[in-house]
């Protein structure tokens, strides 16, 4: 009955085998599965013809799953919602150079990696939302995220738990700047404001502050203008409108910012396949689809975020630590947080 | 040559080649307590290892003493009682089986939240302010002990229905001539009896519960297994999470050392005892009324209000899943399953024949540490599974082509199998403990041995225990994710994965269709089994297993 399984999968593998020598594809891993990110593979498959196979899946896991399978990796491109995951890869030497001209050119040096191991594919950024019936815009106006640990807003803040790489990254950016001993101090008094215990997503921390349940919520930017648009529900549309988002440390380092990204692995069966791809997402036309569909922030300086978004300004300052800071120093900020009792 | 090797051997041989093949993706996990040792562990045990053990203690403890309250005591109503719904109750009772824990556990944030459906509706109903809470927060340890509790008491309800069903009537009936009254003979008579059988239930509750990460996760507790996450994802220490999750491994195998050890001396196969048709009693008025309410709340809980409130849901949101996505996805899943279902069992049943047939102690310790698989996290089994894959692919396969095993749908249902084997071996040695050694002995006298001796004697009369089997495994793979999400071939969607797409963005409403999906597929092996223990009941036509 092995023999059987081993005949069986046989068979089958040897049909996706010979497909894949055959086809003009590009194999793709990627812990960013939103569904409209779909209709952007389809686009770009009836424009050149090249077909995307995907799995999705947790993005550690996916890296492992890279890892296992070394040179014979199928895969081609690695996708990820944080940057921590790409400075990973990038660090173990998984990631070729992706030469492309027109990626160089129109996306920042900031938002690649260091020899453009890695390119982001959409931005977002970490940032407050208040009540602005409680809070008035003069009290939020100067506020950072370092002010957040004072006891004036003792059990007034909603978040969710640590596990969450959001806030993992943000923890990582505080340690960048002001080292591991003062952010633990931070910390302590941070988690000392909680309104309750961390719990939910991005988004209830919002309604919890629809709701009178906490006055400040920290959650990723896009989240709100998914709530807005009213893709998530009457109920959340009616929510998100009683709340109001600040950017938080615009007279200091500027606000928090990931990003979603992507690199080619070194091993890439159809690397120039896969060039052609993160290309194609970095076009006018692709950047303009995601920024409307998820709401995130474009990479390139000609598209323009969704109105949705952009009402809240458009030309905010940006926390200007790299990106890569977050990946080397996550594993710091995990136990910090373990430290502090944020649960 | 196989030919010179008499029949005896070969039923050590088999079984030794398919352990070594299943066993080894556990063994991988096990062996990282032999690597090195990362600083984080000092951190781990300063700061938070005691935490976890404490969490997952009083989530074990609380949900086998629901589930064995809830399992044990409906099946002894059903068993020995006539009230109204009885014979709706018998089968409906393992319907939350289909529900997987996560999903139960996102419907309950999703009701009982503080802004969520019932505390809308109450507020809504006696028009109360709106910072007014009835429902308490879920999102806790007792939130979770219910939702495993819920989901998962019919491993035990199983277990002790049939084995109420095969105990000994007139045992029970001396104990009432003799004077006992209902409760004594319950707990004096009844319940020993079926002791066995209910502890083999409860440990596959208990190993789920353990090995669970999509419900603690969603609740924010911190248990052993959002512990091997945390040190995985945040502190990228693969190595540390599963060393941790190795010791979870040795906590388990101790508990079944123990369990073992302590039927050990005790035989429970009726060989002779005269079996009558169960007679129930019938009660009225406000007996009538407890009995069914004792039946219908844990039915309510684990599986009406998450239908109701995922149907709610894609009511509202999503109904155009069910169209070619859920279809393929659908096949893809039942596919697997069953595939996954009949090597898993057949392997259970050779491995437990020839235990019986060769009485070999090292064969027997080899079943149950394949019976760990079980409690091993998804994810980190999958890991295992991957290193065994890559492993064969690049000493045995490489020179033809790149990688067979790895991301092929083998990887799946190797990973399917280990997981399930706990619920395949479980029953199917069960079904050979009711089976008295007398049969083999005469068997072997007209010459039966080996495959016609399983083939022509034991097969009939496992029968019941080999489709149970087949169904169970077929339900846990259905609603199995981590393993599936990371091992699965490019392009190839199960309904888990499409629940998991949404879920994991807490998008519930778009996760309910595929999770009603989930759900309805499941339920097609569960009515299948509950035909079964209708048929297999004594003195219907089925006299099969026990007046063998």
């Amino acid at each position: 009955m092995n023999k059987l399984l081993k005949t069986m999968s046989f068979i089958l593998v040897g049909i996706l085998a010979v497909e894949s020598i055959f086809a003009s594809e590009v194999n793709l891993y990627t812990s960013r599965h939103y569904d409209t990110d779909d209709a952007l593979y389809e686009d770009f498959t009836s424009e050149t013809g090249i077909k995307v196979n995907i799995i999705s899946g947790k993005g550690k896991a996916l890296m492992q799953r890279i890892r296992s399978e070394g040179k014979n990796s199928p895969a081609d491109i690695f996708i990820t919602v944080d940057a921590a995951n790409l400075w990973k890869l990038q660090k173990d030497g998984f990631f070729q150079s992706i030469s492309s001209d027109r990626i160089q050119e129109s996306v920042p040096s900031n938002l690649r990696g260091p020899n453009n191991e890695w390119v982001a594919l959409a931005k977002r950024s970490r940032v407050i939302f208040y009540n602005p019936k409680k809070i008035s815009k003069m009290q939020i106006r100067k506020l950072s995220y370092e002010d957040l640990a004072d006891s004036k807003w003792r059990g007034k803040i909603a978040i969710r738990s640590s596990n969450n790489i959001y806030n993992q990254s943000l923890v990582a950016s505080l340690i960048a700047n002001h080292g591991i001993e003062e952010t633990e101090k931070w910390a302590k008094g941070f988690v000392a404001n909680f309104s309750r215990k961390p719990q939910g997503n991005d988004r209830a921390q919002i309604i919890a502050v629809a709701n009178g349940e906490a006055e400040i919520a920290i959650a990723n930017s896009y989240y709100f203008g998914l709530m807005l648009s009213g893709k998530k529900g009457l109920e959340q549309k009616k929510s998100a409108q009683k709340v109001s988002m600040h950017f938080p440390s615009q007279t200091g380092r500027g606000t928090h910012i990931n990003i979603s990204g992507a690199g080619i692995l070194k091993n890439a069966p159809n690397s120039s396949n896969a060039t052609k791809l993160l290309e194609y997402l970095l076009t006018n036309k692709a950047q303009k689809h995601i920024v409307n569909n998820t709401y995130e922030y474009p990479v390139i300086s000609v598209v323009r975020p969704n109105k949705v978004m952009s009402q809240f300004g458009r030309n905010f300052k940006e926390d200007q630590t790299s990106v890569s800071e977050y990946g080397k120093l996550n594993p710091d900020a995990v136990r910090l947080m373990d430290r502090v009792g944020w649960k | 040559m196989i030919l010179k090797i008499n029949s005896l051997d070969l039923w050590k041989i088999i079984p030794i080649i398919i352990f070594i093949t299943f066993v080894s993706p556990v063994a991988i996990v096990l062996f990282s307590l032999t690597g090195d040792y990362s600083e984080n562990w000092l951190h781990l045990i300063e700061y938070v290892l005691t935490g976890y053990i404490i969490n997952s203690s009083i989530l074990v403890l609380g949900v086998s003493l629901i589930t064995l309250i809830i399992g044990v005591g409906t099946a002894w109503l059903i068993s020995n009682y006539e009230f109204s719904g009885k014979r709706f109750f018998e089968w409906a009772l393992i319907l939350p089986l289909a529900v997987p824990p996560y999903i139960l556990a996102y419907t309950f944030t999703g009701l009982f939240d503080a802004y969520g459906s019932v505390n809308n509706l109450i507020r809504d109903i006696f028009s109360f302010k709106d910072s007014y809470i009835f429902f308490p927060s879920v999102r806790n340890i007792y939130g979770a002990i219910i939702v495993f509790s819920f989901t998962l008491y019919p491993y035990v309800y199983l277990a002790s229905r049939m084995a109420f069903l095969n105990q000994s009537k007139s045992i029970l009936e001396s104990g009432k001539v003799l004077g006992l009254d209902k409760i004594k003979v319950f707990f004096n008579l009844a319940l020993p009896m079926v002791r066995p059988a209910v502890i083999g239930g409860l440990m596959l509750v208990i190993m789920e519960t353990l090995s669970d990460f999509g419900a603690v996760d969603h609740f924010a507790i911190e248990t052993f297994t959002t512990g091997i996450f945390r040190t995985w994802y945040g502190m990228y220490d693969l190595q540390t999470a599963m060393q941790l999750a190795s010791l979870l491994l040795i906590f388990i195998t101790f508990f079944i050392v123990v369990e073992r050890y302590s039927r050990k001396n005790v035989s429970y196969a009726g060989n002779s005892s005269v079996y009558g048709e169960i007679k129930s009693i019938q009660v009225f008025g406000i007996n009538n009324l407890l009995c069914f309410g004792a039946c219908g709340i844990p039915l309510f809980i684990g599986f009406i209000l998450p239908i109701i409130e995922l149907l709610n849901w894609t009511y509202n949101y999503k109904l155009d899943f069910f169209e070619g996505v859920f279809i393929r996805n659908s096949l893809n899943t039942i596919y697997l399953a069953i595939s996954a279902a009949l090597i898993c069992s057949i392997s259970a049943l050779l491995i437990n024949f020839s235990i019986r047939f060769t009485k070999n102690k090292f064969l027997s310790f080899l079943s149950s540490t394949l019976t760990l698989g079980y409690a091993v996290p998804g994810l980190i089994l999958a890991i295992g599974v991957m290193k065994l894959l890559t492993f064969l692919d690049l000493n045995f396969f490489s020179h033809y082509l790149e990688l067979i095993l790895t991301g092929s749908i083998a990887g799946l249902i190797i990973a399917y199998i280990i997981k399930s084997y706990a619920l395949a071996s479980s029953v199917i040695e069960a079904g050979y403990q009711r089976i008295g050694s007398n049969i083999d002995d005469v068997s072997i006298t007209l010459k039966n041995t080996g495959l016609k001796l399983l083939g022509r004697v034991h097969l009939p009369l496992l029968k019941t225990s080999f489709l149970t089997s087949i169904l169970l495994v077929v339900s846990e793979v259905i609603k199995e994710l981590p393993a599936t999400l990371i091992l699965r071939p490019f392009n190839f969607d199960t309904l888990a994965v499409s629940t998991y797409i949404y879920a994991s963005e807490e998008r519930m409403f778009e996760a309910a269709a595929p999770a009603i999906a989930i759900v309805l597929v499941g339920l097609i092996p569960i009515i299948f089994l509950t035909r079964m223990i209708r048929e297999s009941r004594p003195g219907s036509q089925n006299r099969n297993v026990n007046n063998a």
